[in-house]
């Protein structure tokens, strides 16, 4: 029989090469996870057998992650760079996947045909479009790919016992096991033993005439005989996939994860969430959904039962929290740890084979005889055209979805930060990025500084993160409560971390560091903001780390290679002789199993339609729900959602388009009235969740109570809104809001103002600064402080003023020891203080010791949303004493302090008041701190207030402040012995600079209230500048 | 048998091993140190010579602050030479020596090269206080070539001017270093100084002395008018605030001003010196108010107390009512001259029902003028009251119906 090479396979590949290589260069880097194992690869190439890398988590191991791809990306990388490898490791995935689908379909099929078929449409497949171009996990791929291969080898070796193919199988399931640890194991499940029951089925086959004739009796039979193969390659594949990445199954077993799980989209009810629906579910199985009649009727054949069985609960698991199904089969735990997504990928490959056989069929095989016969040339064609049109549509939808829909930011130019790293030795300390998304990863491997944050959630060790469900302090703001939770823990004792620079990419965290007091730098010229936090120390020459033995370390760099040294060994020659057809060879014993494609099942047909139509059904009942939910005139209550979703994501025009015609607010009006707005709610907010209630409607008029929640960085908002909307033309608009008709006094004005600023040294040197360009730090002292006890949780409170003559940064740290001397916490002051302070200035301060939350399991975690919670910190012992270490450094930055408290009106439980803006810049968040005193005017609690809504240059915002309730404060101490500025002793200093110092100066000026509990009152102003001019 | 094999094996290997180590204890040998001099200066080649009568080379182990070494002979015939490595000849201080397998032991004095090269000089803190008290301290090492600080009881002179005045002063040279507390003076200025040793300087230094803690100060206002249309801004400004050396205080200083109202109620404005003057700007009120305004710099000085006095800008508002007490128009504002009122005047409709307040609205004025629209299904058809507040003006309207 002369030899052919498989047209089919040939165009698939060229196809395939063509169509993914060159889109992965404007894909890959826009993906999930593709830049995450770039960075691996940066970390075998600068140290191959060393596997803890310092840069992420304050240090992790490499060996959390199967390393073949990273390290073939790395020996890639060492000829043309880390993308090439990327890119080059990518490129051999597809070829291994086109290849590795033909191999697994003819296995499947018997026919070479109906496997080109297979490999052509795998090539413009939706789920591998997807798992390659959107969510990049290029070791799956490869993964999936190489078990592909492994397949027939361990048909042959089950069939034939011929020792060879035993070592080709186990040689590929070695190199699968090394790309990707979840493959084998789970390929195991559901490839390998519906394989080998269809081995055993072909085996029963040859005993008997027909396949029905299959009896239990003929199958166990086989089975019997075939045994010995069974169990045999049953344990030696357990070797390998135990053996090849051992050191990763000792890292497991010595750090198991034991983090909180991370929600993950797979997990999602699909028909709640229907944006997961798409991504996990509807585009990988893409136009397989309209196949899965024929599907499940050929694989539910005798032949393939066990690949029915297999696939079945592939579906189903792949349906993640659509149905309780998944939950009940994997476990809780197994459930919330494993992301679901990878079991509808592998039904969709399962698929590809019956796909390619359902094509063949249909374009040149039985049922396009029954179609033309039954139903019509015309149709027949139609049906085609339909057909390929939905599948090319899906190709293409999936490939756009991450143009239309960006997963990440836009590129950042990584250059200029990584400029920034290497100046001045700031890489001393350690950095974090915010708002960079996954090219934080790719910022990573190019820097040798360090970061507090990683991307690679397994390998997190700091409580502060294992205890939370978030992936990244980076993108915290997605993640609400717990994200903003953490990364402000972060933000408040950064010293604790060396952490002193941020990298801000999303204005959206600017009020959060400047209230946790950190100080804007410059901005880098790719636009990123640079943060800075004074008196961090940098970090220690000597870092920890988890070593692990050498022969761990030879290992994890060696096996990797040699299995794919040996796999290439045992699988070039049968490679050799099937691309060159350079010998003729015996057909495979799979090839001897054909399928009878001459009679396609008339019911069959029939069932596919009437699937067709009820999924045609679905789909425009869908298309119909999100029209109605979407047609923003189409409601009052669509009009309102629409418009506060406009507002949300600063789409003014959209917005406008809302707004009432006829009510002579022409878009440029508009727009001037939201440019002039700024603040906390209008500018850092976003839209959590909104709830309408319709008060009053009529045919042409509503009106309606808008309940909105709003995430800040800072804390929650809720507001209620009452709209009033009018129907115009059978559409609803909403009426405009009144404008601020307020006329500030002057037109021009000027104000003298001090201004500084630090040279930092004055020599451009690389060297350290020289000692006559430090500053003196600044003289603080403490006025009073005391450690109070409220509600189980203690707080320290007091005044500290710089005493001074230049501008300093305050940073206060509070210890509470109990009587012993033990150490039971540490925290620094947030948010209640001026973290700048003028010369003479003075503020109260409150440091909160703040726990780490949810610490304990059996803590739920809520599932509302709110980032101002508070969890303090669980104290065993009683505090007793306290430790104040106060920090002063100069800084020239922030020193704004123009706001003036011009009207107040007090009552028993609330204060009205208005607040002045006299100065030259536009007030974007005002904050108040208010504290509280008793009868005797000693100082109790200190409280705050963030305005809501910025003040612009001399014009007043109105403020309402509810008195505090709390009655069961409990002084625990006011010995101030241990309070130190600078590292000296407080009340020495004081002595010096203030030596008479007239105490309670100003307590007849403190504002008087009407309250139980509460005597007196004082209001100070602190305030943010957004936009400094 | 063979048990005596390894009794013997053990037997040569004891005496084996106690020839060897006879070897190098020959202490029959004898040596004499040739070289009587034990002071030597800093960067000299030195070199200690000893006499022998024996073929045998002892290393000479050496010693000083930084270390230890062991070095080889040169043998000249009789004499063996040891030459001491630069390393521990150009740093001052002693080096002991001992001539291993002999008991030769003894110590070397290295001084320092009495040439400055570089003048190693601290200063700080680099500001201090004026008064008299706060001091920073200077501390100089004149050092040689070598990096060593010169012989104590060197001489050196420190250079200072300050304002008018130059003046120095001589210190010496203790312990290695030498070392002057400077301290301010009762002007602020900055404090120039510089060293000088063996007529080597060091280049300038500078401290600052800035002004102390500020004392008492007075305060006075300045506005446009004395109309309370809260429409207009005061300024409260200090006077030039000084420290008790008649120092105006650091630019920057930070002043509270503190308004009592005459609700008693405590508002707040700030300002922050420059060249002693604080300001603070306000705006006024919108009703006639009576402050007390004094200033404090917290716990260290204060202002005197000033009164201010804000007359009522508007005596008389109307309002009308219509579409069914769904529209209220509040106007004309007018102003002192009769004027209409700034757009912005504050107007409150408070509606209350059987004395409980409802609902507060608040408009802006436009033109003179703050019109209410009420949505009228936000209230059930009863009869209310309406109380119309602006200016500090109040008017009530009962039982209006709605």
């Amino acid at each position: 029989m002369k030899k052919k090479t498989n047209k089919y396979l040939i165009v698939a590949l060229l196809l395939g090469l063509a169509f993914h290589g060159t889109s992965i260069f404007f894909t890959l880097e826009t993906t999930y996870d593709a830049l995450i194992h770039l960075f691996f690869a940066d970390h075998y190439a600068n140290s191959w057998f060393e596997p803890w890398n310092y840069k992420w988590y304050t240090g992790f191991t490499v060996m959390s992650y199967p390393p073949l791809v990273h390290q073939a990306i790395a020996a890639f990388s060492f000829v043309g760079g880390l993308k090439l490898g990327l890119f080059t490791v990518a490129i051999i995935s597809i070829i291994l996947f086109i290849t590795g689908v033909y191999r697994f379909a003819l296995l499947m099929t018997s026919n070479k045909t109906v496997a080109g078929y297979a490999a052509i449409l795998a090539v413009l497949s939706s789920s591998f479009v997807e798992t390659l171009h959107l969510f990049g996990q290029l070791p799956s791929i490869m993964g999936v790919s190489i078990l592909m291969h492994a397949l027939p080898e361990i048909y042959l070796w089950i069939k034939t016992g011929k020792y060879r193919y035993l070592l080709t199988a186990l040689s590929l399931i070695a190199v699968t096991v090394t790309s990707h640890h979840v493959t084998p194991i789970f390929g195991m499940i559901f490839f390998i033993f519906p394989l080998i029951g269809m081995v055993i089925m072909d085996a029963s086959r040859e005993q008997v005439e027909s396949i029905k004739a299959i009896t239990l009796k003929v199958f166990l039979n086989s089975f019997f005989k075939l045994f010995k193969r069974v169990i045999s390659f049953g344990m030696f594949s357990l070797i390998i996939i135990i053996g090849c990445i051992l050191p990763y199954w000792i890292n497991s077993k010595n750090n198991p994860i034991t983090q909180v799980p991370i929600p993950h989209g797979s997990r999602d009810n699909f028909l709640e969430i229907t944006s997961s629906g798409l991504v996990f579910f509807l585009i990988p199985w893409g136009i397989l959904l309209i196949l899965l009649p024929y599907i499940f009727y050929r694989y539910y054949s005798k032949r393939y039962v066990f690949f029915g069985l297999s696939i079945t609960i592939l579906f189903i698991l792949g349906t993640g929290g659509t149905t309780l199904i998944p939950k009940l089969i994997l476990g809780d735990t197994a459930f919330n740890i494993l992301t679901l997504d990878r079991f509808t990928l592998w039904a969709s490959i399962m698929s590809l084979p019956l796909f390619g056989e359902f094509v063949y069929r249909f374009a040149e095989g039985d049922l396009k005889t029954l179609i033309q016969k039954r139903l019509g040339a015309i149709y027949h064609r139609i049906v085609g055209g339909i057909l390929a049109g939905l599948f090319i549509f899906m190709t293409i939808f999936t490939m756009s979805l991450g143009y239309f829909r960006p997963s990440q930011p836009q590129q950042i130019k990584m250059l200029p930060i990584i400029n920034f790293l290497n100046q001045d030795q700031h890489d001393q300390w350690r950095y974090m990025t915010l708002g960079f998304g996954d090219q934080m990863a790719w910022l990573s491997a190019q820097t040798n500084a360090m970061s507090v944050d990683g991307n690679y959630h397994s390998a997190r060790r700091l409580p502060e993160l294992t205890t939370r469900p978030i992936e990244r302090l980076e993108n915290s703001k997605f993640k609400g409560l717990e994200g903003i939770g953490s990364l402000q823990q972060f933000l408040t004792t950064p010293e604790k971390y060396h952490l002193k620079y941020i990298f801000s990419n999303d204005k959206f965290y600017d009020p959060i560091l400047f209230f946790c007091g950190w100080q804007r730098l410059r901005q880098l010229e790719n636009g990123i903001e640079v943060w800075e936090k004074l008196n961090i120390p940098p970090m220690p020459s000597i870092l920890p780390k988890d070593d692990v033995a050498t022969w761990q370390k030879i290992l994890w760099g060696v096996i990797p290679f040699l299995t794919v040294i040996m796999a290439f060994m045992l699988n070039i020659q049968s490679l050799w002789i099937r691309a060159l057809k350079t010998k003729v060879t015996p057909l495979p014993e799979y090839l001897n199993f054909k399928n009878d494609y001459s009679l396609f099942s008339k019911g069959l047909l029939k069932t596919t339609h009437i699937w067709s139509f009820f999924l045609a059904m679905a789909v425009c009942f869908g298309i119909y729900k999100f029209y109605i939910k979407n047609n923003a005139h189409h409601s009052p209550e669509n009009a309102i959602i629409a418009y506060y979703d406009a507002l949300d994501f600063k789409e003014f025009e959209k917005a406008h388009s809302l707004i009432n015609p006829e009510s002579n607010t022409p878009i440029a009006q508009y727009m001037l009235e939201i440019s002039v707005t700024d603040g906390l709610l209008s500018s850092y907010a976003k839209l959590d969740a909104i709830e309408t209630i319709i008060t009053n409607k009529t045919d042409s008029l509503a009106t309606v109570k808008v309940h909105t929640n709003w995430i800040t960085p800072l804390e929650k908002i809720n507001k209620t809104d009452h709209k009033s909307l009018i129907k115009l033309n059978g559409k609803w608009f909403i009426q405009p809001d009144d404008i601020d008709l307020d006329l500030p006094p002057d037109q021009l004005y000027s104000n003298n103002v001090t201004t500084y600023f630090n040279q930092g040294r004055r020599r451009i040197t690389t060297q350290q600064t020289h000692h006559e360009d430090i500053l003196k730090q600044p003289v603080l002292e403490v006025l009073s402080a005391k450690l109070i006890k409220f509600d189980n949780s203690y707080v320290l409170i007091g005044e500290v003023q710089n005493i001074d003559n230049v501008p300093a940064d305050v940073v206060l740290k509070g210890t509470l020891y109990n009587d012993a001397n033990k150490e039971l916490a540490t925290f620094n002051a947030k948010y209640h203080v001026k973290h700048k302070l003028m010369p003479k200035e003075v503020s109260s301060f409150k440091i909160n010791f703040e726990g780490i939350a949810w610490s304990k399991t059996q803590d739920s975690i809520p599932k509302t949303f709110n980032p101002d919670e508070f969890t303090p910190m669980e104290f065993h012992e009683q505090p007793t004493k306290f430790n104040l270490q106060v920090a002063g450094n100069v800084s020239g930055s922030d020193l704004y302090k123009k706001a003036t408290l011009s009207d107040l009106d007090i009552s028993p439980d609330m204060i009205n008041g208005k607040l002045f803006n006299s100065g030259l810049e536009e007030i974007t968040i005002p904050q108040l701190l208010f504290t509280y005193y008793d009868a005797n005017k000693n100082m109790i609690w200190v409280d705050h207030l963030f305005l809501e809504v910025g003040i612009r240059q001399q014009r007043q915002q109105a403020f309402e402040y509810s008195l505090l309730k709390n009655n069961d404060i409990l002084l625990i101490s006011n010995d101030m012995k241990n309070c130190f500025v600078n590292g000296l002793p407080n009340e020495a200093i004081s002595n010096k600079i203030v030596p008479n110092r007239i105490k309670n100066h100003t307590h007849t000026k403190l504002q008087s209230i009407d309250h139980p509990n509460y005597k007196f009152i004082k209001i100070e102003m602190n305030n943010y500048i957004g936009n400094p001019n | 048998m063979r048990f005596k094999y390894v009794h013997l094996l053990v037997l040569v290997m004891i005496l084996l091993s106690f020839t060897a180590s006879m070897k190098s204890l020959k202490i029959n040998d004898t040596f004499r140190l040739l070289t009587p001099q034990t002071e030597f200066e800093a960067g000299h080649d030195i070199t200690l010579k000893f006499s022998t009568n024996s073929d045998s080379k002892p290393d000479l182990y050496l010693s000083n602050s930084y270390g230890s070494i062991i070095i080889k002979p040169v043998i000249n015939r009789s004499s063996l030479s040891y030459q001491l490595p630069k390393s521990l000849g150009n740093k001052t201080g002693m080096i002991s020596w001992k001539l291993l397998g002999s008991t030769l032991y003894g110590k070397l004095n290295i001084h320092p090269k009495q040439e400055v090269a570089t003048m190693e000089t601290y200063l700080g803190p680099p500001s201090i206080e004026t008064g008299e008290t706060d001091y920073t301290m200077l501390v100089v090492i004149p050092t040689d070539i070598h990096d060593n600080p010169l012989k104590d009881n060197t001489q050196v002179s420190v250079m200072y001017q300050f304002l008018a005045n130059e003046s120095h002063d001589t210190i010496y040279m203790k312990n290695s270093i030498s070392y002057k507390n400077i301290y301010s003076k009762t002007k602020t200025g900055r404090m120039l100084i510089s060293s000088e040793c063996l007529n080597k300087n060091s280049k300038e230094y500078d401290i600052n002395i800035l002004p102390t803690i500020p004392t008492d100060f007075t305060i006075t206002y300045n506005r446009n008018h004395e109309y309370a249309d809260g429409n207009q801004i005061t300024t409260f400004s200090t006077s030039i605030i000084k420290d008790k050396y008649d120092n105006i205080v650091s630019d920057g200083t930070y002043v509270d001003f503190f308004i009592t109202n005459a609700s008693n109620d405590i508002l707040k404005t700030s300002g922050s010196t420059v060249q002693g003057i604080a300001t603070a700007k306000i705006i006024h009120p919108d009703h006639q108010d009576i402050w007390e305004v004094k200033a404090f710099v917290k716990g260290i000085s204060e202002s005197d107390s000033i009164s201010v006095t804000y007359k009522q800008s508007i005596t008389y508002f109307k309002v009308a009512f219509s579409e069914g007490n769904k529209a209220i128009t509040v106007g004309p504002l007018k102003s002192f001259m009769g004027q209409m009122i700034p757009d912005g005047l504050e107007v409150k409709l408070h509606i209350l029902q059987n004395n409980i307040k409802i609902k507060t609205f608040y408009k802006d004025s436009f033109t003179g003028y703050a019109t209410f629209n009420l949505n009228l299904d936000s209230f059930p058809d009863s009869t209310y009251t309406f109380k119309i507040e602006t200016a500090g003006i109040e008017k009530t309207y009962r039982n209006i119906k709605l």
